[in-house]
């Protein structure tokens, strides 16, 4: 059993690796420096500029100390914003999408999966289609849009949030309802199939069959059953959700992660943009690692270290 | 005096096969999908979308990117001033004085009199008519704003004509621009048509290269097995543990020179087969143990033709599913990228770039976002409907039932 | 002997979309204490869900339409489902065809049995724990004390089905209904189990129903046995007589299609023409008719009323009427069952 945990920790750990190579790859194939401006900059500058950087020396070499800062924490500076380094940047800008996601993550843990649960014990009565008309509104109105509307509502016609801006306890609930839209409606459609599936099985028959008050057929052997898949699915989304969806903070003007990496997008900010891109992957692979040894608690069978 | 109904019937076959008929899989199929309201409902949906994307823009007077600048911002539903017999006045939000006819074609824009413009009254002087022979137009937006008008419950007046309008009196849909201007004075409805165009035609591609690969590449790490099955979803595994949508993105940073619809139909083509693989694996791993591919390799069929002939038929029921879910999330992502700049570049228009647009004038012009999300939220949902509706359908699992 | 169990007039459908399923229609039969007896037809005949109408397990969309189930002098068809609780498992206990399906796969059989003893009896943990080890000893589990903590996934399937005998004697139930017990397994385990489930009964005086679409798994275990065909019963009686004289076309259609061992070398397997009818639209008359060797025009007119061959043994079958022309093997001229 530990034998499979460190298997696993060891995988994401390569996976890891060929993460940061691949993206550590393509900042670099791509036309023109870090410092090519619409204007041009002074070849003298450049070169200084490179040099400072140690862009001049050869690719694996580069490599090589763009690892070495890796293993050490170190994701660099910034290449546009002279003076602050790439830790900097996630210093101050994770705090604010972790806290907008982590309410949002708990707003659909919270609301998703008993509305699905309810969902699927009244099939096909008017509540089930109510919360499954929702849930497909929500699946199907992009983020973006979800945003815009809060703000032309809340903020726009009724006045009663502010329209950006998270400096009050106000401001958190319109990015947090636009990130957590899809998500919870998703959960809720994801536990509500999961959930009639398993009430199909065999064995909830069986327990039935044994005399099992129908409380504990669902409540105990149901649901535990059922919240299988929607655990593997909560792992990868809590992990987009905490560090932050770049849309939501634009139109909030948040100043968090995603906000800092659309705009090292535009500056062609390498390391800025590797830098990020690392912390997003290590921060969903560290998420997807923790699903699975839950995992372990709510499935017995994985504890035979068989990957399907 | 026997009873003649004591008699054997002499050819009970016939009735035999008449008392339940047997259809192929497709046939039953679609029998089912056919009764699936919500899911007929959503093929009709994605047929007018696509009529509406292939054919639409050639049926408006207007191309995607004619700039009409006298036309800018105007909404769907005109608020006027009925002054005359099929004379109306549309005030804009930006103090345009449209004209519009009782039916609601907008067909012309007063222009303010420079030298008669009072700055610090408020007061605005349009002329309707000719050079020589026109009426005043007179636009007086003092109200509540000067010290000495304060206390009206309306702030401004139109005077034409002798007569002084406070609010408008009527409202007509706009004939001329039925989904309204965008800031540029282009026509919202051409450019939702062609960004409906663009942003399916995106998606089709997208997922018919991503149905390629992930079929191909599912299909020989299925029926190879052993290592090479196991080095092939190793590479799976590593792409699924990464956001997807941070790959897209750097895939789009990457390209950023070539021309923006390349660019995203490559993105989304080259990340997005991975699920699809892995079904298409699940499905060999099932179906290569059954006794008709034993039979087949037995008589020497070779490899591929057992794969392409005799097992991807077989899994085709999933495979259609799961592309039909596909294409709403290629159209999401677009939407997606585009609205956050990364999309096809001006004036090509998609309706995640018609949504970006729309959005610094979102509290002035809400008009300018509702069409485009409103087609992605339709476009993603008769998809949705249609697939599940498949899925019933198709799935073997209930078939029984 | 008195009886454990009466149907009587038990129809049950299911409303669908499509229209109403008449699984069952219109069938009576009844158990005697400490008998074994086996339902026997193909898929889609309607003996599984007589089962679990007995059981008050019929799921959304289905219903008893009609009829009445006495179980132990005591009506059960018309009690609700929490009161049906009380007695399932308890009273009457099932099993189920598929073992690697029917056990929740994120329990242990300790948790499984211990929550099914400790629902119906009232004993502390540790002495349900004692009864659950036992009963697992009794259907042949080794090593009980430590196997018990095991999860399903950890038992073969041989395993899971002793594992679901244990659990279903558990509260020694009065009777055990077994639905396929054998089908997902190997035939030699198969005879394993059987073989367990009639010591078990004995020992713990459980009456038995099985029901099963395989003849030798009746003619191995029962005393009594039923032959159902879309919905209804076609023939019913002791496991003796049937097997010698068996008076339906169906029965001798299902035992021709069945290998014998004392059958001639050359001597071929005859299987049934067609398929079942449809549930939806059943066939006014008999419902086999559409198959059925010796169908004549009033078999596809009206059902056919049950003769009494014998004691024990009735026939739902225009042949055995006195107009019908003869047919070799049939008993002409019997009475109608009145019961």
């Amino acid at each position: 059993m530990n034998g499979y945990y460190a298997k696993r920790i060891l995988s994401a750990l390569i996976t890891l690796l060929i993460i940061t190579t691949l993206t550590f790859v393509m900042m670099r194939s791509i036309p023109g420096g870090p410092f090519t401006r619409e204007r041009p900059v002074p070849d003298e500058i450049l070169k200084t500029l490179n040099e400072k950087y140690n862009l001049d020396a050869p690719m694996y070499e580069q490599y090589f100390d763009y690892i070495k800062g890796l293993v050490t924490f170190d994701l660099g500076p910034s290449y546009s914003k002279i003076g602050t380094t790439v830790n900097d940047l996630i210093i101050s800008g994770f705090p604010a999408s972790a806290r907008i996601g982590l309410y949002a993550t708990i707003l659909i843990v919270i609301f998703g999966i008993p509305l699905g649960i309810i969902s699927a014990l009244k099939q096909n009565k008017p509540i089930d289609y109510l919360v499954m008309f929702m849930a497909t509104l929500g699946v199907t109105v992009p983020s973006f849009v979800m945003a815009t509307l809060i703000i032309y509502f809340f903020a726009g016609k009724l006045g009663i949030l502010p329209s950006f801006g998270v400096t009050s306890p106000l401001g958190y609930v319109g990015p947090v309802l636009a990130l957590s839209g899809y998500s919870l409606s998703f959960v809720a459609r994801l536990t509500r199939s999961s959930m009639l599936e398993v009430l199909r099985q065999d064995y909830i028959r069986t327990a039935r069959a044994n005399g099992l008050s129908e409380f504990k057929v669902i409540y105990k052997h149901a649901i535990k059953n059922a919240l299988i898949p929607v655990v593997t699915y909560l792992g990868p989304m809590i992990a987009a959700i905490l560090t932050g969806s770049f849309v939501i903070e634009k139109i909030f003007a948040v100043p968090g992660m995603g906000r800092y990496f659309v705009e090292s997008v535009g500056n062609r900010d390498y390391t800025t943009i590797t830098g990020i891109t690392v912390f997003y992957a290590a921060f969903y692979i560290l998420m997807v690692l923790l699903v699975d040894i839950a995992y372990g608690f709510i499935d017995p069978r994985i504890k035979l270290g068989k990957e399907k | 005096m026997a009873d003649k109904r004591f008699v054997f019937i002499k050819d009970n076959k016939e009735d035999m096969e008449a008392s339940r008929p047997s259809l192929t899989y497709w046939q039953d199929a679609w029998r089912r999908l056919k009764k699936n309201k919500l899911a007929m409902v959503g093929a009709f949906t994605i047929v007018m979308v696509l009529l509406f994307g292939i054919f639409g823009p050639s049926t408006t007077d207007y191309s995607y990117s004619d700039q009409l600048n006298k036309f800018k911002n105007l909404p769907p539903r005109l608020e006027i001033f009925h002054v005359e017999e099929n004379l109306n006045f549309h005030l804009s939000n930006d103090y345009n004085i449209f004209l519009v006819t009782d039916k609601g074609e907008v067909y012309d824009r007063l222009e303010p009199d420079k030298n008669q413009r009072d700055m610090i009254n408020k007061i605005y002087i349009y002329k309707y008519g000719t050079e020589d022979n026109f009426e005043e137009v007179v636009l007086d937006f003092s109200y509540n704003l000067l010290p000495t008008k304060q206390g009206y419950d309306y702030d401004f007046t139109i005077e034409y004509d002798g007569v002084v309008y406070t609010q408008p009196n009527d409202k007509v849909f706009n004939r001329t621009f039925p989904f309204g201007t965008d800031d540029l004075g282009r026509d919202i409805l051409t450019r939702v048509m062609y960004g409906t165009r663009i942003s399916l035609m995106i998606a089709f591609i997208a997922t018919l290269v991503n149905l390629l690969i992930g079929v191909v590449y599912g299909s020989i790490s299925g029926f190879e097995g052993g290592k090479i099955d196991e080095f092939m979803m190793r590479i799976v595994d590593i792409i699924n543990s990464v956001p997807l949508m941070l790959y897209v993105i750097l895939l789009m940073v990457t390209f950023k020179e070539n021309d923006g619809l390349t660019n995203i139909i490559i993105a989304l083509s080259t990340v997005y087969w991975v699920s699809m693989a892995r079904l298409v694996r699940g499905q060999m791993l099932a179906l290569k143990e059954q006794e008709f591919v034993l039979a087949a390799s037995v008589i020497g069929v070779p490899k591929y033709k057992i794969i392409f002939r005799h097992l991807i038929p077989n899994a085709m029921g999933p495979i259609i599913v799961s592309m039909t879910m596909m294409i709403p999330s290629a159209v999401f992502t677009e939407a997606f990228l585009s609205f956050i700049g990364l999309g096809v570049s001006a004036p090509q228009a998609s309706l995640g770039t018609l949504a970006n647009n729309s959005l610094s004038g979102l509290l002035t012009y809400p008009y300018q976002l509702f069409f485009p999300a409103l087609t992605i939220a339709i476009i993603i949902l008769a998809f949705n409907f249609l697939g599940d509706g498949l899925r019933d359908a198709l799935d073997p699992r209930l078939r029984k039932g | 002997m008195s009886k454990i169990l009466e149907v009587k007039n038990l129809s049950t459908s299911f409303y669908t979309h499509m229209g109403e399923v008449q699984a069952v229609r219109g069938n009576s039969f009844s158990m005697e204490k400490g008998d074994i007896l086996g339902i026997v037809g193909e898929s889609g005949s309607g003996k599984s869900v007589t089962a679990l109408s007995i059981m008050g397990l019929i799921d959304h969309p289905g219903k008893i339409k009609d009829g009445e189930i006495i179980f132990n002098g005591e009506v059960i068809s018309t009690k609700n489902n929490e009161e049906m609780c009380k007695i399932r498992g308890k009273e009457i206990s099932m099993i189920f065809q598929d073992p690697m399906t029917s056990l929740n796969p994120v329990f242990t059989i300790k948790n499984l049995m211990v929550e099914v003893i400790r629902r119906h009896q009232k004993v502390s943990k540790k002495k349900a724990l004692e009864i659950a080890i036992d009963k697992l000893r009794m259907v042949g589990i080794p090593e009980p004390e430590k196997r018990i903590h095991a999860y399903p996934h950890e038992f073969s399937g041989g395993m899971r089905q002793r594992a679901m005998i244990a659990t279903a004697l558990s509260c020694n139930p009065k009777l055990l209904i077994a639905d396929e017990p054998t089908t997902a397994l190997d035939v030699t385990i198969q005879a394993q189990i059987l073989e367990i489930m009639k010591k078990l009964a004995s020992e713990i005086d459980t009456s038995i129903m099985i029901i099963t679409h395989d003849l030798g798994v009746i003619a191995e275990t029962c005393k009594h046995m039923i032959v159902m065909y879309g919905g209804m019963i076609m023939e019913k009686g002791t496991v003796d007589e049937i097997f010698h004289s068996p008076q339906h076309p169906y029965t001798r259609g299902l035992m021709n299609s069945v290998p014998r061992m004392d059958a001639a070398a050359k001597e071929r397997l005859i299987p049934i023409p067609g398929s079942p009818p449809d549930l939806l639209n059943p066939p006014k008359g008999c419902p086999f008719s559409y198959r059925c060797p010796h169908a004549m025009e009033i078999c596809k007119e009206e059902m056919a009323p049950t003769y009494k061959i014998s004691d024990g043994h009735t026939s739902a079958c225009w042949l055995i009427h006195l107009d019908a022309p003869d047919v070799e093997g049939y008993i002409k001229g019997c009475d109608i069952d009145a019961g």
